[in-house]
């Protein structure tokens, strides 16, 4: 990078940084090892590999607000999901876990994971609460870092996407 | 597939062999959960897989990767605190009252792991002393490579800085270096970390006016303990202190230290004439 | 001894709590910091509180604000344990009068060990 900018021909990255410029997919999935092993547990490991997503998936995701924007969306299969919430709450897991339980255990994971990415980037940024539901849209398709994973053999994708359209290009 | 019994004695034999450390039986469960990322590493299903592998082609590397993951323990900072209270409440003011104004301090953390030990000791000391970085010096050995690199390198996970490290001296000496935390740079030039193995011939260093050897000798045989005793006692000043783990003594083992009590820690110094 | 758990994530006060009763703690939660004055109005005033940063309602540094303001509740213990993990955050919260920081994801051990550099890890299980 230099200082000096003739400012002809300016590309888009120059001027707001996507997420791709501030981390790689390593840097996610060390923030997602880390999450797993204190949280769902010990011997819980993610294996970086895709899978088929199942037709009935959920998503759990914090806003990052600050130099960059955007979200960290975990998306994974509704019965994952539960499984999840399950191991995160062992022994205080109810018998029927509710749909609450399941958004806010989830929930909690993205707040987690959202968290470490966010102390990642150029700050100073805020973070949201957790939201859970239908995944929010990817708006620059450019602007998006994601890794695949499985845990216990099921898929789950961790994406790190920008929350503003791709700059007009100029003239 | 969990490890047989024939799997596990050979990795005992081996751990024991390469570093003195004795594993006790019982220990199936470290053996398996601290070698399945090697298995994994080299492209294998499990444990038995990788003895069975490593035992019918020997290499160097794949057998120092399993003496390293044996033989090293996840640190909290404060683990234990109170032998790092004893050094700034009653430690340090002597050595400073003993020793001239221009003299380093020489400190010895012999079994440093991924650093811990050694910046807590310069932590401590960085705020005790206006002038640290050139009053103290602070060695960092230990027997993994692996380590020694991570001691240099003064970068610590999330998980790792939530261990014991007490927040305002997090916010103090660290800063953010992405998803790690870095210790600061002064301290870093504080801390000489190399490879050292306890139980062979010792490097010339020292010599220390401090020495932590803490929940090192627990592993060894008797007659290694001792040897690892007398080497260290011939690299400390004859007024230093060593401080040991909680659970283990030099008492029984090598009757040339003298025990003292400090608070609700004990020190060790070396007797005279002894 | 007793503990205020404040958190607006079910999930992370049944953990949090779940480790402060196998310690022996008397734990009651909140689910954010409104609540948890609301707790400490009854006049249950614990000996440690652990606090969420962002919540809805009342977030955790407006809640430490809030107990420091108010010298009846001076020795209770204020320990942050938010996924806000930030150099700046950190210092925030300190300044704001927080003891002591637990950066999310933690173990149960990371958690202990923190309450052993508080002074309230009971002895009995210290080991």
């Amino acid at each position: 990078m230099t200082a000096q900018d003739t400012g002809e021909r300016r590309r888009t990255s120059d001027a707001r940084p996507v997420i791709t410029d501030l981390m790689d997919e390593g840097t996610i999935l060390a923030v997602a090892e880390e999450a797993w092993v204190s949280l769902v547990g010990e011997e819980e490991v993610l294996v970086p590999l895709a899978g088929e997503l199942p037709a009935d998936v959920v998503s759990s995701w914090v806003d990052v607000v600050g130099p960059w924007t955007g979200s960290v969306v975990l998306t994974t299969g509704q019965a994952t999901a539960e499984a999840l919430s399950r191991a995160l709450l062992r022994e205080a897991a109810p018998e029927v876990l509710e749909p609450e339980d399941v958004e806010d255990a989830f929930g909690e994971i993205a707040n987690v994971v959202g968290g470490s990415v966010k102390a990642a980037l150029p700050g100073p940024s805020g973070l949201s609460l957790p939201q859970v539901g239908h995944a929010p849209l990817v708006r620059n398709p450019v602007d998006v870092c994601r890794v695949d994973v499985l845990w216990r053999g099921e898929p789950l994708t961790i994406s790190v996407q920008g929350a503003l359209p791709p700059l007009p290009a100029s003239h | 597939m969990s490890l047989t019994a024939t799997s596990f004695d050979w990795v005992r034999e081996l751990v024991r062999k390469e570093s003195a450390i004795v594993l006790q039986p019982g220990k199936e469960y470290l053996v398996e959960a601290r070698l399945l990322p090697i298995a994994r590493q080299m492209g294998l299903p499990d444990v038995a897989k990788l003895v069975e592998t490593v035992r019918s082609r020997p290499d160097a590397d794949s057998t120092r990767k399993i003496v390293e993951a044996l033989t090293t323990n996840e640190t909290s900072w404060f683990r234990d605190g109170d032998p790092f209270t004893a050094l700034t409440s009653t430690v340090l003011p002597q050595l400073l009252a003993a020793r001239g104004a221009n003299e380093r301090l020489q400190i010895w953390s012999a079994a440093s792991s991924s650093g811990q030990e050694p910046y807590t000791i310069a932590m401590l000391l960085d705020d005790a002393l206006p002038n640290a970085a050139t009053r103290v010096s602070i060695t960092a050995t230990d027997l993994s490579r692996e380590m020694v690199a991570r001691t240099k390198a003064g970068r610590f996970s999330q998980l790792e800085v939530n261990r014991g490290l007490p927040a305002p001296m997090l916010v103090r000496h660290f800063q953010r270096a992405g998803t790690e935390w870095e210790v600061s740079p002064n301290l870093r030039r504080m801390v000489n970390a190399s490879e050292c193995n306890l139980a062979a011939p010792l490097p010339r260093m020292g010599p220390f006016d401090v020495v932590y050897l803490r929940n090192v000798l627990i592993y060894f045989d008797l007659p290694t303990k001792q040897s690892i005793l007398r080497r260290v006692r011939d690299l400390m000043r004859p007024d230093g202190w060593l401080f040991l783990g909680a659970a283990e003594t030099t008492l029984g083992v090598d009757d040339s230290w003298e025990r003292v009590v400090i608070g609700r820690s004990s020190a060790y110094r070396p007797l005279k004439g002894a | 001894m007793r503990a205020l758990v404040i958190d607006d994530s079910r999930a992370m006060r049944r953990i949090v709590t779940g480790i402060l009763t196998d310690l022996g703690y008397e734990v009651r939660d909140a689910g954010h910091g409104g609540e948890g004055l609301d707790v400490l109005n009854e006049g249950w005033v614990p000996d440690l509180a652990t606090i969420d940063w962002n919540m809805p309602v009342m977030d955790g540094l407006q809640f430490v604000s809030a107990v420091r303001s108010n010298p009846a509740w001076r020795r209770m213990t204020m320990m942050m344990v938010t996924s806000e993990s930030e150099h700046t955050q950190i210092v925030r919260a300190l300044a704001a009068g927080a003891h002591e920081y637990m950066i999310k994801p933690f173990t149960a051990d990371a958690f202990r060990d923190k309450l052993a550099l508080l002074g309230l890890l009971p002895q009995e299980v210290a080991l």
